[in-house]
This record gives C-alpha cells, sequence and structure tokens, in this order.
C-alpha cells in the first residue's frame, strides 16, 4: 500500500512537471486529487487498512497529498504568468514611446535664470527698470553729462529730447539706490537699445547688471565675485583676467575676459564691464563716498549665450525660428 | 590707432618681444584690437640695382633686365614695368623667394625668355597700394641686403583702441609715455633744433582770438622758401605704417607730427590768405566754406573758424579750406598749432557730420601745453625737409591757460579701494613716473599736480585706478565680499514669472522672444487700429518697420508663424512673455506693461504612431488661457465678442472676476492671406498685471470628504444656441449643497438629434461631508437639475 503510495505521488509529480497549459494541469488535479482521484480514493482506503498500520499509512498519505497540492500550485502560477503573456515578443521597444509635449525655454531667458540664479546663490537680489528711460536716468546720473565723450560710443535711441531707449541696464542701478539707503546687492537683468545692427549687434539685446554697495567694499571683492560668476558660468578651470577700461560711472574700471576655445581657435574673448561706482554716482544717489564704496558689472547675455553655445548669428535670437530654438 | 613698433622705438627702449609687449600694453588698459607683422611672410628678398635693360624679342610689354643682387652672376629678370632706369635700386625677390600671401618665385619662362626672379612695386611687397610701377628705393640703399629690413617691413603694428577717456593715448608719444611707465624706463621725446631766421613773423602775420573759451590757445608760426615736394622714404613708411597715405612734405610733416605727439596741426598757404592774417572768430549768418574734402559746408553762427581778414580759411580743429590749402606752388606756409575747447569741436563736427583725425583728438581733449612743442617740431622738419626758413618768433596767443589742477591722494583710501596695499611710496612712484607731480607730502597722503595732457583725471578716484593699474590689475588678490541681505523687495513678480515661463514650457510650447519694436503698419497688418495705433514712436528709427515701440505682441507671433511655415514647419506651439509700450503723455514716461501670448496653429500635439494626429483649434486656446488661470489661483473666463484680429465666429473676450483683460480666438482669413498663411492660426494676448496682482496666498486644504461620492449623467436636447456655459451653471445653482462637480462630457449634433438642437451630456458627482448618500437623496437632487433645465432652456431629458 506504501509503495502503491509512493508510485502514486512519483508519477503524479512528474505528471505536474509536464502538464503545459493550465487544462492539462486541471485534468491532472482531477485524476488525482478529484473525488474519484486516485489519491483520494487511497485515503479513503486508510480506514479500511489493519490498525497497526492505519497511522503510518495516513501520515504517508497526507504527506502525498500536501507533495502534490503544492507542486500543483506552484505550476499553476507558472502557467498562468506565462498563458497572460502570448508567446511570441509583440512589444517593439525600438517603436517611440509616447513622448510628454515638450517645449523650449529661449536661450536668452535660460542664460538669464542661470546668471540671475549664480548671484542669487550669492545674496544678490533681483531688480528692474523701465526700458524706455529718462537721459538723466541713463547717461547724466551716471556720470555721463552732455557732451561726455562716452556719448559717442553709443548710439542712442529717442523717444523724445530727455526720453531714451536705455542704452544700458545701469539706470536701475541709481533708480534702486534712490529708493534705499545702503547696503545694496542688486542683480538687473533686462533690455537695451542702441542704434546698431550686424551679425554680432542688434539694435535691442539684453544685459545683465549688477551693483553691491556696503562698507568696505573693494576691487579685490570685485574681482572675487567675478571670477566666482565666470568659473561656474563657463568652467572651473576657465581662464579670468581683468585689465584696465573707461567707464563714466566707475572709477577704477575694467574690462574682464575669459581664455576660451571653440572651433579649434581659441584666445581671451570680452565678456563683462566692471569697475569701483564711481564718487559722482554716488553723489546723484545721495550715499557718502567717505563711507560707503561699491562695485558694479555688467554683461551681454547675446554675446554670453553665443560663446557658451557657438551661435554665429545673433539674429536668430529674435527670429522665432523653431529650427533654432529647438537646439536649447 | 596704429602704433608701429619700430617707430616707437625712438621714444622708449622696448625690449620686451612683440607678445608680452602686447600683453604689457593690454593690461594698461590699451586695449589690442590687431596685430600685424607685415613683412613676416616675406623670403629672400634683397635690394638689387639694375644694370641694363633690353627689349623682350617677343613681347612689345616687357623687358629684360640685368639686375646685380650682391652675388654671383647679375639676375636675368622680365619685367612688365616701365618706370625704372638703369642704375635704380629695387627690391629683388630671387628664386625661392616669398612675397605676402605665400607667393613663392620660381625660375619660369616668359615669352621665351628665362627670368630668374621678380622685382617687386610697393604693393607687391605689401608696403603700399602702389601697382603703377616698381618700388624705387633710395640711391644709397645697399645692394644685396634684407629689402624686408631697409624698408622697415620688419615691423610690428598694433592696432589698439583708445578709450574716450584717455585721448593722450592717440599719440606714438603718448603710448611710449605709459609704456615708460609701467617699464620703469625713461621717455626720450625727440630733440631738435629749430633755426629761426628774420624777419619777424609778427611783421608778416598776425592772429587774433575772438572767441577765447572756444580756442583758449592758437599758436602760429610763417615759413619761407619752402619747397613742396615728396617726403623722404622714412617718412613715407612710418605715415603708411600708421594707415596714412603721403600727399606732400609740408601735408605729410604735419600728419607726422599729429601721430607723433597728438596734438593737431594745420598748414596755409601764405600768400592765399586775405592780408596774411588769422582770426579766430565763429562763422557769421550765411557763410560757408569749401573744405579740403572737396565739400562745401554751409557754417551756421556757433561754429569756430579760422578765417583771415574776409573770410573763413578752415572749419576750426576739423578740417582746412581748399582755397588757402598748400600746393605744389606753395613757397611761404603758415602753421597753425591750437587748443579748442572739446566741446564746441564736438558739436560743430557732429553738425557736419565730419569726423577727422584732428576733430576726434580735439573733441576728446588735447593738450594746450604740447601745441608749442607740436609748432617747433613741426616747423623743424619742414626746415630739414623742405628747406623752409622759419620766420623769427612765434604767434602765440594764450589768452585762457588752463586751470592748474591738484588732487590729493590719501594713500590708506587706496588701500581701502583697492582691497590691496601697495606702500605710500610705491603709489607715489607710480603716479610720478606717468607725468603726476607730486607737491605737498606726509605720511598718509600726497597732493599732486595732474599733467595738462590728463583731462581725465579730476579726483582721488581717478588717481587710485592710476595706481590700480601700475601696480597690476592680476596682482590684486580676489575675495568674495560678505553680501548683507536686507528685507527689501525690488521686483516682487520676477520669480513668479519665471516660473510661469516653464509652466508653460512644460504644456510643450516653445518660448519667444521677439524685437519690441515694431510700426503702425505691422499693427494694421494683423488687422488691428484705434488703441494699437497709439505707439510710442523713435526719433531716429533703424528703419520704417521699427519705427515704435510695440504695442501688441500679436504681429510678432504672427510673424513667427509665418516664418517657420516658410522654413516648412507647420506645427507651432509657442508663447512670448514680455513687455507693450503706450504714450502716457500727462507722465514722464510712456507706460510699460507686461503681456502673455499664446499661438498655436498646425498639429495640437506631437504626431505619434499610435494616434490620428488633431490638429489645434480654438479650444486649445482657451485651455491655455484656463491653465494660466490656474497658475495664478484664479478663473479666466472666455466669452463671445469681437475682435478685429480675430474671425467672428471664433473671437473671445478673456476676463478676470468681470474685468477684461484680454483677447483670444483665429485669425481672420484676411489677415492670414496678407501674411500668406494657409492654415488657422489660434492666438491670445492677456494682460499680466491684473494676474500679478493676486496676492501669492497659501492653498487652504479641503478635508477630503470620508464619504463616497454617487455618479450621475444627465443628457439633454437643447437648442443649438445655447451654451453649454449656461446649463452647467444652472445644474451648479439647482443641484444645491450635494452637487459637487459638473463636467460636460459629450456634446453632439447629427443624424440622431432633430435639427436645430444639439445634446449636451454633463456628469454629475453628488457628495455628502456627513453621510452616505441614498439613492433618493441623490434621485431628488437630480430631479432638480433637470427641473431647471427644463424650465429655463426647454431642455428635453434624451
Amino acid at each position: 500500500m506504501l509503495d502503491k503510495l509512493t508510485q502514486l505521488r512519483d508519477r503524479g509529480l512528474e505528471q505536474i512537471a509536464s502538464a503545459d497549459t493550465l487544462q492539462a494541469l486541471e485534468d491532472v488535479r482531477v485524476r488525482l486529487l478529484g473525488r474519484k482521484g486516485a489519491l483520494t480514493e487511497i485515503l479513503r482506503g486508510v480506514s479500511q487498512a489493519p490498525a497497526d498500520q492505519r497511522p503510518l499509512l495516513g501520515k504517508a498519505a497526507n504527506e502525498a497529498k500536501k507533495a502534490l497540492t503544492e507542486a500543483l500550485d506552484a505550476r499553476r502560477s507558472a502557467l498562468e504568468s506565462q498563458e497572460t503573456k502570448p508567446g511570441a515578443p509583440s512589444v517593439d521597444f525600438s517603436l517611440p514611446g509616447r513622448m510628454p509635449p515638450r517645449g523650449h525655454l529661449h536661450p536668452l531667458t535660460s542664460l538669464v535664470d542661470r546668471i540671475v540664479g549664480i548671484f542669487a546663490e550669492m545674496g544678490f537680489q533681483v531688480a528692474e527698470g523701465p526700458d524706455i528711460e529718462t537721459e538723466y536716468y541713463n547717461f547724466d546720473s551716471l556720470n555721463t553729462p552732455p557732451d561726455h565723450p562716452a556719448r559717442d560710443l553709443q548710439d542712442t535711441f529717442f523717444v523724445r529730447p530727455g526720453v531714451v531707449l536705455r542704452t544700458q541696464t545701469s539706470p536701475v542701478q541709481m533708480r534702486v539706490m534712490e529708493s534705499c539707503p545702503p547696503p545694496v546687492a542688486v542683480v538687473v537683468p533686462g533690455r537695451v537699445y542702441r542704434v546698431d545692427s550686424d551679425t554680432t549687434h542688434s539694435p535691442m539685446f539684453w544685459q545683465v547688471e549688477g551693483l553691491l554697495v556696503d562698507r568696505g567694499v573693494t576691487f579685490a571683492d570685485l574681482k572675487g565675485t567675478i571670477m566666482h560668476f565666470l568659473h561656474r558660468l563657463y568652467g572651473p578651470d576657465v581662464g579670468v583676467r581683468f585689465r584696465p577700461h573707461f567707464f563714466p560711472f566707475t572709477e577704477p574700471s575694467a574690462e574682464v575676459d575669459v581664455y576660451w576655445s571653440a572651433g579649434g581657435r581659441s584666445g581671451w574673448l570680452e565678456v563683462m564691464g566692471c569697475g569701483m561706482v564711481h564718487p559722482e554716482v554716488f553723489r546723484h544717489a545721495g550715499y557718502d563716498y567717505e563711507e560707503y564704496s561699491g562695485f558694479a558689472f555688467g554683461l551681454g547675455v547675446e554675446r554670453s549665450a553665443m560663446v557658451l553655445h557657438a551661435i554665429d548669428n545673433i539674429q536668430h535670437f529674435y527670429s522665432g525660428d523653431m529650427r533654432f530654438l529647438e537646439q536649447f | 590707432m596704429k602704433i608701429s613698433l619700430n617707430w616707437l622705438r625712438d621714444y622708449v627702449d622696448v625690449t620686451l618681444d612683440p607678445d608680452d609687449l602686447a600683453h604689457r600694453l593690454t593690461m594698461l588698459g590699451l586695449e589690442i584690437e590687431s596685430i600685424d607683422r607685415p613683412g613676416e611672410s616675406i623670403r629672400n628678398v634683397v635690394i638689387g640695382q639694375i644694370l641694363s635693360i633690353d627689349p623682350h624679342p617677343d613681347a612689345d610689354k616687357l623687358v629684360v633686365c640685368r639686375t646685380d643682387v650682391g652675388e654671383g652672376e647679375p639676375l636675368q629678370i622680365v619685367c612688365g614695368a616701365k618706370n625704372m632706369k638703369p642704375g635704380d635700386k629695387v627690391p629683388t625677390a630671387k628664386i625661392g623667394g616669398v612675397l605676402p600671401g605665400g607667393f613663392e618665385i620660381g625660375r619660369r619662362k616668359m615669352r621665351g625668355i628665362e627670368s630668374q626672379g621678380m622685382m617687386c612695386s610697393g604693393k607687391e611687397l605689401g608696403l603700399s597700394d602702389d601697382h603703377s610701377g616698381l618700388l624705387i628705393l633710395d640711391a644709397d640703399a645697399p645692394i644685396g641686403a634684407d629689402a624686408v629690413a631697409h624698408l622697415g617691413l620688419d615691423d610690428v603694428i598694433y592696432e589698439i583702441e583708445v578709450t574716450p577717456n584717455r585721448n593722450d593715448w592717440a599719440s606714438m608719444i603718448g603710448v611710449a609715455r605709459e609704456l615708460a611707465a609701467s617699464l620703469e624706463t625713461t621717455l626720450r621725446l625727440p630733440e631738435f633744433a629749430l633755426v629761426e631766421s628774420p624777419p619777424e613773423a609778427e611783421r608778416l602775420s598776425s592772429v587774433q582770438i575772438e572767441n577765447p573759451d572756444l580756442c583758449p590757445r592758437y599758436a602760429g608760426r610763417v615759413l619761407t622758401d619752402v619747397k613742396v615736394g615728396p617726403s623722404p622714404e622714412w617718412l613715407c613708411r612710418r605715415l603708411m605704417a600708421a594707415g596714412q597715405r603721403p600727399i606732400n612734405n609740408i601735408v605729410d610733416i604735419t600728419n607726422y607730427v599729429l601721430l607723433e605727439t597728438g596734438h593737431p596741426l594745420h598748414a596755409f598757404d601764405y600768400q592765399t590768405l586775405n592780408e596774411n592774417r588769422i582770426v579766430v572768430r565763429t562763422a557769421r549768418a550765411d557763410e560757408s566754406i569749401a573744405t579740403l574734402d572737396g565739400e562745401t559746408r554751409a557754417l551756421s553762427p556757433e561754429m569756430l573758424v579760422i578765417a583771415d581778414a574776409t573770410r573763413p580759411v578752415a572749419v576750426a580743429g576739423i578740417m582746412g579750406g581748399a582755397e588757402t590749402e598748400v600746393g605744389e606752388n606753395t613757397t611761404q606756409v603758415f602753421l597753425e598749432s591750437a587748443y579748442f575747447a572739446p566741446v564746441s569741436i564736438r558739436r560743430t563736427a557732429r553738425a557736419l557730420g565730419m569726423m577727422t583725425e584732428a576733430s576726434q583728438r580735439f573733441q576728446r581733449g588735447a593738450d594746450p601745453e604740447m601745441a608749442r612743442y607740436a609748432l617747433d617740431r613741426a616747423a623743424y622738419l619742414m626746415q630739414e625737409l623742405a628747406g623752409a626758413k622759419t620766420a623769427l618768433g612765434v604767434l602765440d596767443n594764450y589768452p585762457r591757460p588752463p586751470e592748474e589742477r591738484r588732487i590729493r591722494l590719501r594713500y590708506a583710501r587706496t588701500h581701502a579701494m583697492l582691497g590691496a596695499k601697495p606702500a605710500p611710496d610705491t603709489q607715489k612712484a607710480y603716479l610720478e613716473r606717468l607725468g603726476f607731480v607730486a607737491e605737498a607730502s606726509d605720511a598718509e597722503s600726497c597732493t599732486f599736480r595732474i599733467p595738462t595732457w590728463r583731462h581725465d583725471c579730476t579726483q582721488e578716484a581717478d588717481l587710485i585706478e592710476e595706481v590700480a593699474r601700475l601696480y597690476g590689475y592680476d596682482l590684486i588678490e580676489p575675495t568674495i565680499p560678505a553680501v548683507r541681505r536686507t528685507e527689501r523687495v525690488f521686483a516682487p513678480n520676477d520669480g513668479r514669472l519665471r516660473r510661469l515661463r516653464r509652466e508653460l514650457a512644460g504644456y510643450g510650447l516653445f518660448e519667444l522672444v521677439g524685437m519690441t519694436f515694431s510700426s503702425s503698419a505691422e499693427v494694421a497688418a494683423v488687422g488691428l487700429s484705434g488703441a494699437y495705433l497709439d505707439m510710442v514712436p523713435l526719433q531716429n528709427p533703424l528703419s520704417e518697420n521699427l519705427a515704435a515701440m510695440r504695442s501688441t505682441l500679436l504681429p510678432g507671433m504672427v510673424r513667427a508663424v509665418q516664418t517657420n511655415i516658410r522654413h516648412g514647419r507647420r506645427d507651432v506651439r509657442a508663447f512670448e512673455l514680455g513687455p507693450v509700450y503706450r504714450p502716457a503723455p500727462e507722465r514722464e514716461l510712456p507706460e510699460q506693461t507686461l503681456r502673455l501670448g499664446l499661438v498655436l496653429t498646425g498639429n495640437a500635439e506631437e504626431p505619434h504612431w499610435s494616434r490620428p494626429v488633431r490638429t489645434a483649434d480654438v479650444y486649445d486656446i482657451t485651455g491655455l488661457i484656463q491653465a494660466v488661470g490656474d497658475y495664478f489661483g484664479a478663473s479666466l473666463a472666455c466669452a463671445a465678442a469681437p475682435f478685429d484680429a480675430f474671425d467672428p465666429d471664433a473671437s473671445a473676450q478673456v476676463t478676470l472676476n468681470g474685468r477684461a483683460i484680454g483677447w483670444a480666438g483665429c485669425l481672420t482669413p484676411a489677415v492670414r492671406k496678407a501674411w500668406d498663411i494657409e492654415q488657422p492660426v489660434f492666438l491670445a494676448e492677456v494682460a499680466l498685471e491684473p494676474l500679478l496682482d493676486i496676492p501669492e496666498t497659501p492653498v487652504l486644504f479641503a478635508p477630503i470628504p470620508a464619504y463616497p461620492p454617487s455618479l450621475r449623467d444627465i443628457a439633454v436636447l437643447v437648442d443649438q444656441s445655447v451654451p453649454a456655459g449656461a446649463l452647467v451653471d444652472a445644474a451648479r445653482t439647482a443641484g444645491g449643497k450635494l452637487l459637487q462637480r459638473v463636467d460636460v462630457f459629450d456634446v453632439y449634433t447629427g443624424k440622431q438629434v432633430p435639427a436645430g438642437k444639439k445634446s449636451i451630456a454633463l456628469s454629475l458627482v453628488f457628495q455628502s461631508p456627513e453621510r452616505t448618500l441614498t439613492d433618493k437623496a441623490t434621485q431628488k437632487a437630480w430631479d432638480a437639475i433637470l427641473k431647471r433645465l427644463q424650465d429655463d432652456f426647454g431642455a428635453q431629458l434624451r
């Protein structure tokens, strides 16, 4: 009886393992464990066995049932998971998936955000001013009175006498200083305008201006701030140099070059202007030049973008051409 | 300004190699725009002497020369030039020689005769534009010597940008002075011996200044026995190195001294001056002058002129007159060296549209003290190079000598400003090397007298910059400042707008940044008029289509669509966030406000193989507007209303709490046609300020319902004219507190419904915060909604 049981169990396990559909497996189950199944018959027969064999036989029969039931369950879940997948590979992963909609921020506003972000981390706040400015804020208050030679450098759009399209974001310096006492730490993005148009000049372009005024601000601080900024923007290894230059509203003044390589050519490229705020500017702002000092800086956003992205023509920025915009 | 290194060496010893010199100049603030080495590529060109010239047997236009190049047999050279004779010395390229541009000289036959080299013109050596014949050298040129060195082509020419504050750099001596200060060496000014001889200049001429404010100094000399002719080779070479063309010795000398000293001079033909005298005055009404450039210039009374007894003979400090020009027959010269007030020169030059070497220097401020030196220097050169005799004495009228300027420098102030600590003695030494004269001095400070050529130095900060420049910007160690923060906010909307742009890009839109210029024609081209034509005009626009500041974003967006369609990109989904402008006559400045523009055309989404492509329609635009409203925590409504740019059937006003803030719709076919666009274009433009005025308050949490919702639909037939929004509003009021949400989920017209009707299906969500709703309660609310729709709109239940 025990031998028959062992044989039944082993054969059953074999049949279970070789059942390759759920239906075949179900047939095996019915044959073994169904109401008239072979094992069911044996279990029923245990009560008729001699009393001394009964415990042993009962134990073996239950163990066989357990083994078969477990094997059936395992085989069933294996077959189930197989059957939910159709045989041949029906997903073609080389087909493009459904992309979420992809828009593009304009390279100029992205760069402005990046520049402003770097200065914001250093503690500078964003400030703004109007595109259409008085000559006073754009020139006179910035130590550029009428007939000053520096006015020749910037061909200005006039709206009416005394009112211009600002040629620089610097007038915002004055508006900010007039509105509050030191300390001041602002960064000023915005559109500016000059009568000029070719592949590297646009009559409208973007600048970012910065101003820090407090007690004890030095040219060394200006250098440190600008170098930190340029290393963040152009990379930690970029060469940076400051060379003397002239701006009416700073003294001492400097232009800043980065050593940049692109398209097989490398050299110093001018990227910023800066300097210590001129005493005349403080005078107009009502700041005490003996107590406070400050630095200011400015950069052309288009120019920086053209350097960073190797863009050859400034007019691309304003064309609305998606073949350009989608690259950023 | 072009600086020749060979010339510069006259005034200062330079041992740096040319690249290091460029770096040194750059770090002093003299920006190098280019470096040119004119003779760099020339090889194997020597000085040859032509021994004989014979006709070419087979070519009328060629000759065969024998030229001695100082070694071996004379070379046989076939040549097409005509200007030479036997005995002339000419630059001669030997076989294997190389000319500028890499042109290599080989042995070759010309019409059957072998040519063993090439004799060169000025142009072929890159020396000048002269290609009319061979460059004939001075008779004493050494045969066989390197022509490059002989001609001064072994030079380095630095093109420097002179900043407007440093006019003193617009001269060889000015640059040399700076360099000498930086290299700690001495500046050598040319020394010369001018010989004066009778009669006295005062007996030959006179100078009268009527406007001393405009002409603080006028010095002149009279020269006689002048022989006008070509300048010597060295002078021509230097002028050409500086980018000027030699004319004659007298004119060349004035130009040479201008380049050398930075001080403009002018030579008049003495005999053409009426009464041989000079009057410096403003122009009289209706006066005009024929200037050297061949133009006739009408003068106005604020313009300063140099006149003789009767008429203007020069526009002061800008250009001389044609009638008093020095020419071949001139034998006597009145030489002018004056100082004019910068503002006057600047205004006159602007008014006449004349920018000359002289006007540039005077309007940025020349050195009045240099006037005499430059005058004598030029007279000396005329004595040496034109045989001129200088009359006794100078006619020097100097009514307004410059005030002596003194500035005190506090050494500690330098430290405080720079964050570097050059010692007091060092600071003082820097300034002295630059020509500043130390006067009163103590341990803390020193007062300096400012050189007359330094118009830019007016206060202590200017001296600190001088110290910083000579100390070296690169030696100032960078530090990071402690930035003190304040509670002030200068641009409260900046962050919100930046996030809005990201949000819009997240919807799949491209960001446009347009020109803020526009024109009334462009506004009209999108069908707009009225207030949109009230634009801020420019007085000096670049062109007619950029003549005003934009009043709307719409034309720019339509242009973007046109541009992209022309490039075969028919699907445009974009936005622009930027300013528009409007005149505000009652205020100091025009009004500038922010707008958001949206534009959609072509496909509404990226095509995908798994689904049919949907083209954009007006609901894509209104949906975007809703999304923008959501971003600001506001509800933006679109209601049909006519707008000139839009199709009457698809034109809506955008409102915020009943206040109109913009428009949305579909561009009219007429406008599309005008822009050559065939497909529908959907646009919107809304004012952002009303949205930015909505405070950024935190969202208030609504408790999450504890009881399940009960979902019902209702579908009704109504007249075509009934707006779906009206049904939704009616359902919302009729549904009472239990109705949490109403959505339109289907709109149908067609075979299944009678003509003139449409079917609208609403999904309704009922929910109570207090209990699970019974069917009965839900049904009661549903019935109330149906009744309201029946009563208000004659709706029939489907």
